[in-house]
């Protein structure tokens, strides 16, 4: 009975040890990290809305969803320059059985759609999704509903992305 | 305990031919299928996963004594997750390109059959040192066998091998081999890495097939001038002894 409480306690014991370890290891490499990542996010947020509205846009302020929708997480005006009116900007994420996509979905003033800039995409499809969907999609060669491209699941989940943020978008009343 | 003579180097060796993961015990196959797009994703892939394998080996080793029977498998998943979950926030710090590139196929190394089963099969029973080239064998074994279905994958898809688009700190430099046009684009599909992967083993089982029929009809030869010497060796021992006689 108590070589069998000194076992339990032992394991119990080692595994605790090895989970602590781990996670102050992990926190320590994160404490190193999320400055360079943070950094390189913001690039890639910079690199996107320039691939969408050109090298003359810029964004300012941040606005939130503070909606229910399943995929808008913010939203930003796009400044083309003095006396151009400006265009729309939506940070978008969704996720489904194969994996995450995180994407940003431009549209112009008139609120048509314009483009999208994959920031994240980690669906185990992901070069087939962005090789017969994205690109045909950005580049005009392919509707936004014509989702049978060999990555069919995560058309269909960037599909009702960009469905959501129209919607969005259609919402925002101009003062 | 006195060791065999290059035991060592037989360790490290075994890792790249006699046992490869990828093309002998065929394990790792899905990062291998789906990251060999590109010669340099493939050397990425390889580089990660070898620096994991590394770690948790030398790791596992270390505390093969400490961690009891029953929580062994918890314990070295643990400690592979970690060094993971290591390698994925870097890799997105200080290389993003490669990071986008390969994708959720980095997190997937924790799953790796090869990393488990090394902690498992060697690195619980052998001291740091051999854990450590056991793991550097089969790291490098991993990344060439990775690298050789890519050198196929990218050359037949694309017709040109690119550098400097994933490790962003070489500059862009591609070579266009095929013109463009002429390239075969099913070979940077799953179907192509299929392909590739089935004729690698298919070329690879005929080599060992080959290798193992001439090592056969070479005993064979040796037994038959044996026998032949040992006949003939017979023979003029009974002809001394019938002369001896006569």
């Amino acid at each position: 009975m108590a070589n069998n409480a000194k076992k339990y306690i032992i394991t119990a014991v080692t595994l605790g040890v090895i989970a602590a370890v781990s996670a102050g290891i992990i926190g320590l490499t994160n404490l190193l990290t999320s400055k360079q990542i943070a950094i390189n996010e913001q690039k890639r947020f910079n690199a996107g809305i320039v691939a969408i509205f050109g090298e003359n846009a810029s964004v300012d302020t941040k606005y939130k969803n503070e909606g229910n929708g399943k995929y808008v997480q913010e939203w930003y005006w796009v400044h083309m320059g003095e006396g151009v009116e400006p265009n729309y900007i939506f940070k978008t994420t969704g996720s489904n059985m194969y994996g995450k996509i995180s994407l940003l979905v431009g549209f112009d003033r008139a609120k048509n759609f314009k483009g999208t800039y994959t920031l994240v995409n980690e669906q185990t499809y992901a070069s087939t999704l962005v090789d017969n969907y994205l690109v045909p999609v950005n580049g005009g060669d392919k509707e936004l509903d014509d989702v049978t491209c060999g990555a069919t699941y995560g058309a269909k989940l960037v599909r009702d992305m960009v469905k959501e943020a129209q919607e969005y978008c259609n919402g925002i009343i101009i003062e | 305990m006195a060791r065999e003579k290059g035991y060592t180097k037989n360790n490290f060796l075994k890792g790249i031919i006699i046992e490869n993961p990828l093309f002998v015990s065929i394990l790792g196959t899905c990062p291998a299928l789906a990251t060999t797009k590109t010669v340099e994703a493939a050397i990425g892939m390889g580089i990660l996963f070898t620096i994991v394998l590394v770690c948790s080996n030398i790791l596992v080793s270390l505390l093969r004594k400490l961690i009891p029977e029953e929580i062994r498998t918890p314990a070295y998943i643990v400690i592979i997750a970690t060094f993971v979950t290591m390698v994925k926030m870097l890799t997105n710090a200080f290389l993003p390109e490669l990071y986008s590139t390969l994708g959720v196929f980095i997190s997937l190394i924790v799953v790796n059959c090869i990393v488990l089963g090394r902690a498992e099969a060697y690195a619980s029973k052998n001291k740091v040192f051999d854990s450590l080239i056991d793991a550097l064998g089969m790291g490098v074994g991993y990344t060439l066998a990775l690298i050789s279905m890519a050198i196929f994958r990218e050359f037949l898809g694309t017709g040109a091998f690119s550098f400097g688009k994933v490790f962003t700190f070489i500059p862009e430099v591609t070579l266009q081999i095929i013109p463009k046009g002429f390239e075969l684009s099913l070979f940077q599909t799953p179907v192509g890495a299929f392909i590739v992967f089935g004729v690698i083993l298919v070329v690879l089982a005929f080599i060992k097939n080959r290798k193992a029929e001439l090592k056969e009809n070479r005993a064979r030869q040796e037994r038959l001038k044996k026998q032949k010497e040992a006949a003939a060796a017979a023979a003029a021992a009974k002809s001394t002894a019938e002369g001896g006689n006569k």
